[in-house]
């Protein structure tokens, strides 16, 4: 009975569909540059195009989530303004969420402070969420480029 | 919106694109188990740096 070293050395409860997911599959040049492009632009973007539906859901749904809840809860967005060094750190953390930091800008939706919104015990946890929430797409980028290459799976 | 709530939600939302994002933990039953874990480091700390914070005059 002809059989591979993968089912040999596999448990009693091997899985072929999950022995394929945990594969590592190295993509053209050209298709890493769509696909980290495409991470940046919208969160699990990247992964929904390497073939990751479930990873690219729940990195939607996270970063969305937070994106939501940081204007909920009074947040808002930053752009750079000169000599406040502080304001460029968190406009980048910003940017990381890539198409929703632009259509607000384009809208004018999210970057002005109206007083009684800084008054708020969450106007800060605002901000924080909207920042992490770029930074984790940042890292979802990462990810996704990582699995293009071969290196993660 | 409460501080608790807040540590809550923040906790929660970060763990779980942290799971997804892992490479060491690759089934969904280990992904979860990470996400627990994750949040609770996370809660456990929160409270421990507010804890800590708290008679701090800031």
């Amino acid at each position: 009975m002809p059989s591979d070293n993968l089912t040999e050395k596999s448990p009693a409860s091997f899985d072929p569909a999950v022995a394929d997911e945990l594969r590592p599959v190295v993509i053209p040049g050209s298709r890493r540059i769509l696909v980290c492009v495409a991470a940046l632009v919208l969160p699990g973007l990247g992964h929904l195009l390497l073939g990751k539906r479930g990873r690219a859901l729940v990195i939607f749904l996270g970063i969305a989530a937070m994106f939501v809840l940081g204007f909920v809860m009074e947040g808002h967005l930053f752009t750079p303004v000169r000599k406040e060094w502080l304001t460029w750190f968190f406009s980048f953390l910003d940017t990381g969420i890539g198409l929703p930091y632009f259509v607000c800008l384009a809208l004018d939706f999210g970057f002005k402070v109206e007083p009684a919104q800084a008054a708020r015990i969450t106007f800060e946890y605002g901000n924080t969420f909207l920042m992490v929430a770029g930074a984790l797409n940042m890292l979802a980028t990462m990810d996704a480029y990582d699995i293009a290459i071969g290196r993660k799976v | 919106m409460t501080h608790f709530l807040a540590l809550l939600l923040y906790s929660l939302l970060v763990s779980i694109v942290f799971a997804a994002l892992s490479s060491e933990h690759q089934t969904p039953q280990a992904r979860l188990k990470y996400v627990v874990k994750v949040f609770g480091y996370f809660v456990l700390l929160g409270l421990a740096i507010a804890w800590v914070l708290y008679p701090l005059p800031l």
